[in-house]
């Protein structure tokens, strides 16, 4: 799964820990989902969609596009 | 700028999880200790006192892991998958190890076997595999 995290993040101007802090996740989870080496639970992802005040498909999409 | 003040709710209940699953290890390492050497030391092998201290080492080494599994549950979602991926990665190497180690003295490789040797194997591969698969997950 890809996602927009790290763009929507700089345009927050929030480092990792801020929106690590926010979601009660580290700053490494953070780090594994921007670069795409971990995809967040469900729960997980919709509190991310929650923080960006956003759906969560304009967050995080299938790597084909699909 | 809308700068977030950190929250140190997941940190502090990592923290403070991690002390109980210490304290109850510690106390679990204490017991097996008096069951191990109690018997020849302390009370010449009297049979109503080892029951009692196997029942001691039994319930201490469930509050253990009651201790665990309260810190597993209070790791952040990566966290808790790095370490079950790492225990499954353990179950399947001490499994193979187990069936190797116990087949030597019947191949006459070894006079005989150790059970807590498998227990290093088990510690050692957990805690190579946390620290692999972490540093998969979270290399920068």
């Amino acid at each position: 799964m890809k996602n927009r995290l790290k763009v929507l993040r700089a345009e927050h101007d929030w480092t990792q820990a801020d929106l690590a802090a926010q979601l009660n996740v580290t700053r490494q989870t953070v780090n594994a989902i921007e670069k795409g080496k971990y995809d967040p639970s469900l729960p997980l992802a919709f509190k991310i969609a929650g923080v960006f005040q956003m759906p969560i498909d304009h967050i995080f999409f299938p790597k084909d596009g699909a | 700028m809308n700068r977030i003040t950190p929250s140190n709710h997941l940190n502090s209940g990592l923290k403070s999880t991690a002390k109980g699953l210490f304290i109850f290890t510690g106390i679990w390492v204490a017991s097996v200790a008096l069951l191990t050497f109690g018997p020849k030391v302390w009370w010449e092998y009297h049979v109503l006192t080892t029951l009692l201290v196997i029942a001691l080492n039994l319930l201490t080494g469930a509050m253990m892991l009651f201790a665990f599994f309260r810190h597993l549950k209070s790791m952040d979602e990566l966290q808790r998958q790095t370490h079950l991926e790492a225990m499954a990665l353990t179950l399947g190497i001490t499994m193979i190890f187990t069936v190797v180690y116990g087949s030597l003295p019947t191949a006459q490789l070894l006079a005989d076997t150790h059970p807590t040797n498998i227990l290093f194997v088990m510690g050692i591969t957990y805690m190579l595999a946390v620290m692999r698969i972490w540093i998969s997950r979270t290399s920068e």
